[in-house]
């Protein structure tokens, strides 16, 4: 996993209490719409330094809540604090928060350097200081040739820089990105990924990102929160939330799992008809207990075991090649499947690959049983 | 395919044809009247040499003038007026929804359908019954809340292209609503109010029905002095006044073109009142 060398504050968990004061603070945060609520008694502490996403499909609240801290929407209940201070019921021009908004909001009436400068000129600093700003600011996000031109003759990557340009000049406590790179095409989302992650160890300014792409909030986070129905289901560390999610919603919408319901029972999780997958680990639950188990595709072994693993027999039942991996779909039960992803290593050839019908013997490491409550 | 396109490329005779005498119809009797504008003899019918007598005779016609600067003026203060109604009435119902609005946002529409000269009688209806003298300031009322609906359809049409996103970054970068609207929304909306403003001047300043129903006798508006004029006998300095509205309009429209595209706007104005927006 990546870790940000550069950053302050890494940090694996909440650091709320620490030596810094959090850069956003929320408590209880709560937004009801129509009788509904669309975030509901949101805790939250994002470290100073910290790039923190908040993942979750359409509709769970992620944007409300951005839009809470920016100020552009109050709060049924709760409070927001920016380095704090308590800046729940403060105008948004007065908040030490700034947006990249999906949409961009480019002013087009103003060329580049009159965009990026906006916020700057706004704070009534002189001509010159903000043109030094502005060029520098340009310079790293590599518009520096395009200060003259008008937003409209831009490219959407070129947007997006600007976007970025216009909002991370005023130097926020914390820099709020909604969703900024769902426009772009893939190629350009991945190489603008890397650099938004290396512009953010740069200048070193909190970033609170809202995406609903799993791969780039883990690719770019120190911590992820995975949110769903107005709700923090998992926070914590890329690592944390993929390999050792805490529910079945966090377990699902986070990568592919093999998701079992069962009972527990005698230090196992009993899946109707027929098959019981140990996890000795597992602590909390009472006999009968209904409980859901999860594995990870990728973590199921189909040859090369070794003693320690888990084993279960199988058949395939059907194939299909993803260039770097195949996929396998393995019947253990009448029913019940397993979906197994097998790196295509240099050795193997071709007619090393299973076909359906061939009967296989799976296993893995007992730490890669997740038992979900 | 070869047959196809052979046939594609012939020029339909039928369709030129009937273009060309479209052209001429629409053009020939407006191009008669600049013409005859020059005329040297008061003659409508036979051109018997160049002349600019019309032109000296116009300028020295001061009940003429007073009326070509009569309705300069009711077409300027209507414009700037309807624009500024216009745009506050466009901003509201834009950006404030609700069904109260939309209902509000119907009846704006109104004056677009109804009869002219049913607005013009119920104008001199209301101005008589409290009490108004006519005079140019009643046709100037009449006007605007005539023109106000011509304002409000151009920008609600471009407001409803902008992201309310824009207004909400410049609060971001510190703006409050007031500095939004005047920094950010109003630039943004530029093309439209010219394009709005080009519209109704060019409608107020030729406008004969509400005009008529609502002025006073001195100083009247073009429109109604050329038409009480021509009770009197045609004279060639109409055709003047004529051929130098028609000049007058036709620099407003390359203003309208060139303005906006020498300020590097992507949009002309034009082309939001066309509808040939890209």
């Amino acid at each position: 996993m990546s870790t940000a060398p550069m950053s302050t504050h890494y940090s694996d968990g909440p650091t709320a209490g620490g030596i810094t004061t959090p850069s956003v603070s929320l408590r209880g945060l709560t937004k009801v719409f129509g009788g509904t609520a669309v975030v509901d008694h949101l805790d939250l502490d994002i470290a100073s330094g910290e790039f923190f996403s908040l993942l979750g499909p359409s509709g769970c609240g992620k944007t409300t809540t951005l839009r809470m801290i920016a100020g552009f929407s109050d709060p049924t209940s709760g409070a927001i604090l920016v380095g704090g201070e308590d800046v729940t019921s403060t105008p948004p021009h007065r908040r030490d928060v700034n947006t990249v908004f999906q949409s961009y909001a480019l002013f087009e009436h103003l060329d580049v350097r009159g965009n990026v400068g906006f916020g700057l000129r706004r704070k009534g600093l002189d001509k010159r200081t903000r043109d030094q700003r502005v060029s520098r600011m340009l310079e790293l996000v590599e518009l520096g040739d395009k200060g003259r031109e008008r937003p409209a003759r831009l490219s959407g990557g070129q947007r997006q820089r600007v976007a970025l340009a216009r909002a991370l000049i005023n130097e926020p406590k914390v820099l709020l990105l909604d969703e900024p790179l769902a426009a772009l095409d893939l190629k350009l989302r991945r190489a603008m990924q890397a650099e938004l992650k290396a512009i953010q160890r740069e200048v070193g300014i909190t970033f609170l990102f809202v995406t609903h792409d799993q791969d780039e909030a883990l690719s770019m986070s120190d911590r992820v929160a995975i949110m769903n129905a107005g709700v923090i289901e998992q926070c914590g560390t890329p690592e944390d939330v993929y390999e050792r999610p805490t529910s079945v919603f966090a377990a699902g919408f986070i990568g592919t799992s093999n998701l079992m319901s069962g009972t527990w029972s005698q230090g196992c999780v009993t899946i109707p008809p027929s098959v019981a997958i140990p996890a000795p680990a597992h602590r909390g639950s009472a006999e009968g207990d209904a409980v859901s188990v999860a594995v990870r595709p990728e973590k199921i072994w189909l040859s090369e075991l070794t003693p320690e693993m888990f084993r279960l027999p199988g058949t395939i039942v059907a194939t299909s090649y993803h260039g770097a991996t195949t996929q396998y779909t393995v019947s253990i039960a009448p029913g019940l499947t397993l979906t197994v992803l097998e790196q295509n290593l240099p050795r193997m050839r071709a007619e090393d690959r299973w076909s359906p019908g061939d009967r296989v013997e799976m296993g893995w490491l007992p730490e890669h049983t997740v038992v979900l409550t | 395919m070869a047959l196809r396109a052979a046939r594609l490329e012939r020029k339909p005779a039928l369709a030129v044809a009937v273009t060309v005498l479209f052209f001429a119809w629409l053009y020939l009797p407006i191009l008669a009247v600049a013409l005859f504008s020059f005329n040297d003899k008061k003659s409508l019918s036979a051109f018997s040499g160049f002349s600019l007598r019309w032109y000296d005779d116009l300028f020295h016609n001061s009940g003429l003038i007073r009326s070509l600067v009569a309705s300069i003026e009711i077409a300027t203060v209507s414009t700037v007026g309807s624009l500024v109604l216009g745009t506050m009435l466009a901003l509201g119902l834009e950006r404030v929804r609700s069904r109260r609005g939309r209902v509000i946002g119907a009846v704006t529409l109104l004056p677009l359908v109804t009869p002219e000269i049913v607005t013009g009688v119920a104008a001199l209806l209301l101005f008589t019954g409290v009490g108004l003298k006519l005079s140019m300031t009643t046709v100037i009322l009449a006007e605007v809340t005539f023109s106000i609906a011509y304002v409000t359809v151009i920008v609600r049409g471009r407001l409803a292209g902008v992201s309310t996103e824009v207004e909400e970054a410049a609060r971001d970068l510190g703006c409050t609503p007031f500095q939004a609207l005047r920094l950010v929304t109003l630039p943004t909306l530029v093309p439209a109010l010219v394009g709005a403003g080009l519209l109704v001047f060019a409608l107020v300043f030729d406008d004969f029905v509400l005009a008529f129903f609502t002025t006073g006798v001195d100083p009247q508006p073009l429109p109604v002095r050329v038409y009480s004029s021509i009770r009197f006998g045609v004279s060639p300095a109409i055709n003047a006044i004529g051929t130098l509205m028609l000049l007058g309009s036709a620099l407003l429209i390359v203003a309208a073109l060139a303005l906006p595209r020498l300020l590097s706007r992507e949009t002309s104005s034009l082309d939001l009142i066309t509808g040939g927006q890209k």
